[in-house]
């Protein structure tokens, strides 16, 4: 379970990106963190990931204090629980899609074996595996973003974080990414994505939408 | 980083690669500066190196009579009066010096044997084996031989004595110096023979060469001839290394290595320090840490990047300038090095000799630098907080 306690985050000492906030994700939860850009969505995701420290307030994933994580620390429980979709998918392009896949798991120096059953088993389950050797630049879009999803399935995590994970996508890939985020609830991950794309709004998959505008919760 | 991460070493040389540019230039001017400096290290140590080992085949002490300014004959007598001097425990009169060859414009080195005189050079010594001499035979070097040749002296050779007569000499043997190259002027003959060349007497020779037993005492025992003998020139092997190292002005080389390695490290640093990380570099740290990477991990892969290029080029420089000195024997540089006409480049043989602590001086100043110098601003970037790749 995720807890975001009186969570404030302000940058540079006076942009306030969040204020006050307080959320509660339950385990296998899909929500949508519905709201315009700017108004705090990935601050908050970013926050859940430990990227960032809060100026106030407290966060805990599995009772674990996330925002009082030290670097170090913070790196390993994200490598151990978080995926994270990014929006401009943040692929390294001149790398093949493998070695994009697996770059999560490079620090851990597996056994080459291991190395390959994990991507193998990972591209298959998102459909890219005809591309493995293919450099990231050379996909398109949709191919692009299958690969920022299966790096970020690489670890089998538990809490799925998507920023604006359709924005570049046009409407049949994205319907593609909803159809994967159904597979992924289906095995119990917590998934939570900051979108304002109204597709995902209706969808029988999401538990709870919940709205931000200017740092604040509605 | 205890371990080698094969993963992380390939993300770097991949790294590497989508940076080529960049890395090409840093690594062109990486690998001409090690080149450069190695270059002009292996020059002077070789160079000193082989200047040692000659001066190791010369007389502890020579002593030359000097009349008026100029240099003269010494007489037999001034032996006897310098051996009576404790502390030394043989010495001989030599008879040797320059010919001018005028039809090639080339000097000889003529140099007198003795019957029964062991040689302190192990080289003569050897020319000599078997190989008795009588007063009207020479042995001349494989070089000498060719310019007689030239000159059309196939069997013998007239040398003009002082007072205008001819000396005959017949050529008995030529034989090769190998890499004594400052021997490629010798010409070996009877003593005797030598003295009438030159227009001595016969008890006269050219200089008296001295051995002292203790070797510690060698400078003493020089100053000792010096005060005794106030006109005569008196040369220790102690002399001879002194001057060696002055003529080739070894200090200023090895300053002039630092100033230029100081200079282009500097150049390097610089270069990376002034485009710092571009926003593409620090996205990517962002990523690999929003991914999962702790600092460590970044570093450890910075670090192979780093050195990749540092060791590659470190390497690649050194190798460059064993080729260009030990093989193609240092054209120009060792022309410019060795400007000194007393120094010729071309006698010596830059025959293969490393002087390690030369060679890690140079990594330590470059490659440690260079890894610095690429770790730093890395880790600045990834200990930041890696939220803006979300933003």
């Amino acid at each position: 379970m995720i807890e975001i306690k009186n969570v404030s985050k302000i940058y540079d000492g006076n942009i306030v990106a969040l204020q006050d906030i307080n959320l509660r994700f339950k385990e296998g939860e899909l929500i949508i963190l519905k709201g315009v850009s700017g108004s705090g969505k990935s601050t908050i995701l970013s926050l859940i990931a430990g990227l960032s420290k809060p100026t106030l307030g407290e966060i805990t994933v599995d009772k674990k204090k996330i925002s009082k994580l030290p670097d170090h620390f913070a790196a390993s429980y994200r490598r151990d629980n978080i995926g994270i979709v990014f929006q401009k998918y943040n692929l390294i392009p001149t790398l093949s899609v493998t070695e994009n896949v697996l770059l999560p798991l490079f620090p851990l120096n597996l056994p080459r074996e291991l190395m390959k059953e994990k991507s193998s088993n990972v591209l298959q389950k998102f459909s890219i595996e005809h591309k493995a050797n293919v450099i990231v630049k050379n996909l398109s879009g949709g191919e692009q973003q299958r690969v920022a999803i299966a790096r970020a399935n690489i670890n089998d995590p538990k809490i799925i974080l998507a920023d604006e994970p359709t924005a570049n996508l046009d409407e049949k890939l994205s319907l593609e990414f909803i159809e994967i985020l159904r597979e992924l609830k289906s095995k119990k991950r917590t998934i939570i994505i900051a979108t304002h794309d109204p597709l995902f709004f209706d969808l029988d998959i999401v538990d709870r939408t919940v709205s931000i505008e200017h740092g604040k919760l509605l | 980083m205890n371990k080698i991460n094969f993963y992380l070493l390939e993300y770097a040389y991949a790294y590497i690669k989508r940076n080529k540019n960049k890395n090409i230039f840093i690594v062109t001017v990486f690998t001409l500066l090690v080149a450069l400096l190695s270059s002009v290290f292996f020059i002077t140590t070789t160079v000193e190196h082989e200047m040692k080992e000659r001066i190791s085949y010369k007389p502890d002490i020579v002593v030359q009579a000097y009349k008026a300014g100029m240099q003269s004959s010494v007489d037999s007598a001034l032996l006897d009066k310098l051996l009576e001097i404790n502390g030394i425990s043989s010495g001989h009169l030599r008879v040797e010096g320059t010919y001018d060859f005028r039809a090639k414009n080339r000097l000889f080195y003529l140099y007198g044997v003795a019957p029964f005189e062991d040689q302190e050079d192990p080289f003569i010594e050897q020319v000599l084996q078997n190989e008795a001499l009588n007063s009207s035979q020479m042995l001349v070097s494989d070089s000498v031989k060719e310019s007689m040749h030239q000159a059309y002296y196939d069997k013998y050779f007239n040398f003009i004595k002082p007072d205008g007569s001819l000396q005959k000499v017949f050529i008995k043997k030529s034989f090769p110096v190998h890499k004594r190259i400052e021997l490629q002027n010798l010409i070996l003959l009877d003593q005797d023979t030598l003295r009438k060349i030159f227009g001595y007497s016969e008890n006269e020779g050219s200089d008296i060469a001295l051995s002292v037993a203790n070797k510690n005492e060698l400078d003493f025992i020089t100053s000792k001839i010096r005060l005794m003998l106030p006109n005569a020139k008196v040369v220790s092997k102690n002399d001879l290394n002194v001057m060696y190292e002055k003529l080739f002005d070894y200090d200023s080389g090895v300053f002039l290595s630092l100033f230029v390695i100081a200079i282009f490290t500097f150049f390097i640093i610089i270069y990376d320090k002034a485009n710092g990380l571009s926003s593409e570099e620090k996205r990517e740290i962002g990523i690999l840490k929003a991914i999962g990477w702790r600092v460590e991990d970044v570093l450890h892969a910075k670090f192979y990047e780093a050195a990749i290029i540092s060791f590659f080029s470190f390497f690649t420089g050194l190798l460059i300038a064993f080729v260009y000195v030990f093989i193609f024997k240092a054209p120009l540089l060792g022309e410019i090095f060795m400007h000194n006409t007393l120094l010729d480049i071309h006698t010596f043989n830059l025959d293969f000799y490393l002087e390690l602590s030369y060679t890690l001086l140079i990594f330590l100043l470059s490659v440690p630098v260079y890894i610095a110098a690429t770790l730093i601003p890395s880790w600045r970037v990834a200990t930041l907080d890696a939220d803006e790749v979300m933003r």
